[in-house]
């Protein structure tokens, strides 16, 4: 069944390639935008004066556009950049190649880049969201911490799990099922201090864009999003730096030329203060957190660019010098981009990946460790057939190790036994075809296909259960019960225990109603292979990551999205709405008080469920003026259930749907920048959100001693709704030297100190013994003071 | 621990996490049976007087207990050998010739307005507490009290133990539960840290010997209390026990069946 509608789609997608483009009348206007580097500009509007007609650059710098014969005036526009105009008689095919210059020296004073001149009206990418470096510096956050992930939350169909809770969640989907990639490299846990911050340090982040759906074939991996982040590349022109001070942290980016022209680098730090917070308190604890971040870039010729990316991060935490906890991720990643032709271009790029955790218990005597790592070889193909037609394909393949414990004694009379449970070993790879087609004046297309091979290999000792099953269901208690194993054989880690291999087709259309509206639908599977074993509404740092196998399954996602977009064209505002549906088979769930910490059987502790998510997002945007900003506000709604494998099992929530912790029905951002002179910057954001789904009790019961709640069913309750509003201003005094610039960020969170609760605790007072429900909110009005500088 | 951490970290960051009790309106589900049925044999006692006590859940915030009355509750070894518990106060239910025997396999029978309650458990043994090592510079802050209560875990066979410590000034003891399985075979301890700790304080020491069910039963209920709420926490969940009605399966039951070994040493602190 898969199968056949597998192969009707290979069939369609070679049939569209081959249609011949002939219906459009006129001629092709094409070319490349190139910057003052010679590096092709994608994105770059290019405008044709007095029609109203326009496009935007491919990923290559490349334009096409289908003129009739005339006279014209031919607009180049990117922000940040100066714009071009040059005017031409055109009566026959014509390739025209700009060259912009950057408008300032100083590329980071850009708005929002997507939509500005709501050409992108015409492509078929959708639910996507772009913002780069500026933007997300206007935001205030608390204690003024610039930071990606807080950024993100204020777009349409884009949440968490509350302040403080870690990652983030796209349309419904859950934590782990974020592609979270900087420079192509993988990252395996976004979050600082538990989530408070993320490990983007906004000084070395140049762009980000975050698929929501539609997502091109080029990625997988993961199931929900791909948040797709590029780092900032060194001037090639002249040394430069930038930095600030803020109450969390203080940071520095240097960056410059290695030979002019030619090379460059970039090396950005970023560190808290040692000691953040818990040195205040006259102990010994002790928490901080830092990143490093580089980049080296070599032109090697005109058709010959290498590049290395490198970042290495850590937070560390330690109380009393009984309990201490250091995790980071790291990662490299080298990339050589080749340009065959003008039309062809590639990439190949190799990279190490890595996330550690440690745990020191210094109190019982014991340390442990565990980590994921991956190597990635991956080679990409861009390449122009003609004018109205793309193509990007490529292979990938990468190499997992899972060390999912380690357990040492540390001291010689330490209770604890040394153990290290199976490392786990896979290869996902994976082979694309991606294309991107337009059919007619009003109609493009995108679609490709991913086919995606994970080969699980054998652990070192595998556990066999009778009847294959390692979780039994005992009827008459109605709870779930660990198998013991019958025997446990030798594996050999070299090969292979179970291979999975799965198509996942991607398909986007837009339709062009007028010049500034456009309709635009998609739909794409995908296939996730790793997964994150947590129990918790939000992820901790010491969950681990877990390939699929014999009792777990690949994630699949089946998302369909239709949205309308709309340039209005006399105010300067874009309308943005879309709905989306989708579902996920084989999303694993937990029996209840399942321990998955240093657990060699997680079998013995899952069942397989599934998810889905609806929703309707709307994204209101002002692009220009003294006064920009958006409004963008989501509707939705994220479960899951799992039933029992028969029917005389319970299931997990009696096999009921229930929401998941990070549902929320409404949400809205809304976020505004006014420049109230050229000194003073005034930035605001409000949210207001339905309450997460938690728990009440309907009952308490006595039970030696102690009160127990009663709970019936699951996240059937909800916290009180969360609002808060935060304000921000950034002074610029004038420039006292041409090489000095500097700025003071005076913010302050939750403006109005309103106590959103974190969390409702029912529980019994300690000292009365009687039961009390007790409401936790982590931020009141936090006042925040920070200083940037720029030479 | 991670709400305690994230106060820890909150009450420093410019004192603005806090913590306060709010009213909230909660629905209340049918009352259910609860059956507490837990017998304790401490060492160097004859274990002969027991008692078991049967209520009904309520409301969360309703305080006054709701004891079940009239029924007739009788605990057999596997010999067949029949302990009669009879109602001494609304509730409660006691006997004062049980016979406790180390492994042995114990049944409940419950009879209660025309259904018959079960239930079945072995009495599990457990080593003694050897020493108790305080510590003054414990805790999190480093500046409370910490006592350690050392046990040598029996080798090669598995083991669960629950420890309860009572202090004058909690109105519950606290209770943890630990397996062996990272530590089968070692000299280990139960652990305890409070602010309150004095020098002078009796500190009562409990260790029990339980059985894996028992042991998977606590960590679900204890995992109850105080959840509900952060983003680090587990969902809750219902907690099944071993008691369940002959006549009707479905009926849900809460409370536990359990039979343990107790050492308990009384320990003034330094």
């Amino acid at each position: 069944m898969i199968k056949t509608s597998a192969i009707k789609f290979l069939f369609i997608l070679f049939f569209l390639i081959n249609v011949q483009v002939g219906t459009a009348q006129g001629y092709d206007l094409s070319g490349t935008v190139l910057d003052d580097t010679n590096q092709p500009i994608p994105g770059v509007n290019i405008i044709i004066d007095g029609s109203n007609r326009g496009t935007v650059t491919n990923e290559n710098g490349k334009y096409s556009i289908k003129l009739a014969k005339g006279n014209y005036t031919i607009k180049v526009t990117y922000l940040g950049f100066k714009t071009v105009e040059q005017q031409i008689t055109f009566n026959n095919d014509k390739t025209l190649n700009f060259n912009l210059v950057p408008q300032t020296e100083d590329l980071q004073e850009v708005v929002v880049t997507d939509n500005i001149e709501g050409i992108n009206i015409r492509d078929p990418e959708m639910s996507v969201s772009k913002l780069d470096a500026s933007s997300i510096k206007k935001i205030p956050v608390v204690f003024g911490e610039v930071d990606v992930i807080q950024s993100l939350l204020q777009l349409p169909g884009v949440s968490n799990a509350g302040e403080g809770a870690s990652g983030f969640n796209v349309r419904g989907g859950a934590t782990d099922q974020n592609l979270i990639l900087i420079d192509d490299a993988l990252i395996y846990n976004s979050s600082h201090l538990f989530g408070f911050f993320s490990i983007f340090n906004p000084d070395a982040v140049k762009n980000l864009k975050l698929y929501k759906g539609g997502i091109p074939a080029n990625y997988g991996g993961r199931v929900s999003s791909v948040l797709d982040i590029k780092q900032k590349t060194g001037n090639t022109q002249k040394l430069k730096g930038e930095g600030g001070i803020g109450v969390i942290s203080s940071k520095l980016t240097l960056e410059g030329p290695i030979q002019k022209d030619k090379s460059s680098f970039l090396v950005s730090g970023r560190g808290t203060y040692a000691h953040l917070f818990l040195k205040l308190t006259d102990n010994s604890n002790s928490a901080y957190f830092y990143d490093l971040n580089t980049k080296l870039n070599f032109n090697i010729d005109e058709k010959n660019t290498l590049s290395f990316s490198g970042y290495y991060g850590l937070d560390y935490v330690n109380i009393n010098d009984s309990f201490t906890n250091i995790y980071g991720n790291a990662f490299g990643i080298l990339d050589w981009e080749h340009k065959f032709n003008e039309n062809i271009n590639s990439n190949l790029n190799f990279s190490y990946s890595q996330y550690n955790y440690e745990l020191d218990l210094a109190l019982v005597g014991f340390n442990f460790q565990n980590s994921i790592s991956n190597f990635d070889l991956s080679y990409q193909i861009n390449h122009t057939i003609n004018p109205n037609l793309d193509l990007s394909y490529g292979l990938s393949s990468i190499q997992y190790t899972i060390n999912p414990g380690e357990i040492v004694p540390t001291t010689a009379d330490s209770g604890i036994n040394p153990r290290k449970l199976n490392n786990k070993y896979a290869f996902d790879n994976a082979a694309f075809l991606s294309v991107n087609q337009s059919l007619s004046d009003k109609i493009n297309i995108q679609y490709g296909l991913r086919v995606s091979a994970f080969l699980r290999m054998e652990d070192e000792s595998i556990d066999i259960y009778a009847n294959n099953n390692p979780l039994l269901y005992d009827e008459n208690r109605s709870i779930y019960v660990e198998a013991t194993p019958t025997e446990t054989i030798g594996g050999n880690t070299s090969r292979v225990n179970e291979s999975f291999i799965n198509l996942e087709p991607r398909a986007g259309i837009s339709y062009l109603i007028d010049d500034n509206t456009s309709i635009k639908a998609s739909y794409n599977r995908m296939v996730q292979n790793l997964h994150l074993l947590s129990n918790t509404s939000s992820p901790t740092p010491f969950d681990v990551w877990t390939p699929s196998g014999t009792y777990i399954k690949p994630q699949k996602l089946d998302q369909f999205a239709f949205g309308y977009f709309k340039d209005f064209e006399n105010i300067p505002f874009t309308l943005e709405t879309e709905v989306f549906y989708k579902t996920i088979d084989n999303r694993i769930d937990y029996i209840d008080g399942a321990n998955l910490i240093a657990n060699e059987a997680i079998e013995r502790v899952i069942l397989n469920g599934e998810g889905r998510a609806y929703g309707l997002e709307f994204y209101f945007k002002k692009n220009t003026g003294r006064l920009t900003g958006w409004l963008s506000y989501t509707l939705s709604r994220s479960e899951q259930r799992t039933p029992g494998r028969t029917p005389n099992e319970i299931g997990i929530n009696n096999g009921d749907w229930y929401l998941n912790g990070y549902d929320k029905t409404h949400d809205v951002s809304l976020t505004s920048s006014y420049e109230l002179n050229e000194k003073w910057q005034i930035n605001s954001n409000f949210v207001l959100q339905t309450g997460r789904p938690v728990n009440f009790p309907v009952g308490q019961f006595e039970f030696q001693d102690l009160n127990i709640p009663v709970f019936e069913g699951r996240n059937l309750n909800r916290l009180p709704t969360f609002h808060r509003l935060d304000l921000s201003a950034t002074y610029t005094p004038e420039k006292k030297n041409k090489s000095w610039s500097s700025s003071w960020n005076f913010g302050i969170y939750n403006v109005y100190n309103r106590r959103n609760a974190a969390s409702l605790n029912f529980e019994q007072n300690t000292t009365t013994g009687q039961n009390e429900a007790v409401r936790f909110s982590i931020f009141g009005i936090v006042p925040s003071v920070s200083y940037s500088f720029k030479f | 621990m991670m709400r305690k951490f994230f106060i820890l970290l909150g009450l420093v960051s410019l004192l603005s996490a806090c913590e306060d009790v709010v009213e909230v309106n909660l629905e209340e589900a049918q009352p259910r049976l609860i059956v507490d049925a837990i017998l304790s044999w401490e060492k160097g006692t004859d274990g002969a007087n027991q008692s078991i006590k049967l209520s009904r859940t309520r409301g969360f915030f309703e305080q006054e207990p709701n004891p079940v009355s009239g029924a007739s509750i009788a605990v057999n070894n596997s010999s067949g050998k029949e302990f009669i518990f009879e109602e001494v106060t609304s509730g409660e239910y006691a006997t004062d010739n049980f016979e406790p025997e180390l492994n042995e396999l114990y049944s409940l029978t419950i009879e209660l307005d025309g259904s018959v309650y079960t239930a079945e458990e072995n009495l599990k043994p457990v080593v003694a507490i050897d020493s108790i090592e305080q510590n003054d510079e414990g805790g999190f802050s480093g500046e409370d009290i910490e006592l350690k209560a050392f046990y040598k875990d029996p080798e090669g066979v598995e083991n669960y133990y629950l420890f309860k410590f009572f202090t004058p000034f909690l109105a519950f003891p606290d209770f943890s539960v630990f397996d062996d399985e990272f530590n089968d075979g070692n000299r280990i301890f139960g652990l305890f840290s409070e602010e309150d700790l004095e020098p002078g304080m009796e500190i009562g020491i409990q260790i029990h010997g339980i059985s894996r069910e028992y042991y998977n039963f606590l960590e679900i209920l204890l995992a109850q209390a105080g959840s509900a709420g952060g983003p680090f926490e587990t969902q809750p969940a219902t907690v099944r026990g071993n008691i369940k009605n002959e006549n009707d399966s479905e009926e849900l039951i809460f409370g536990y069946f359990g039979l343990s070994e107790v050492d308990e040493v009384i320990y003034t602190i330094q």
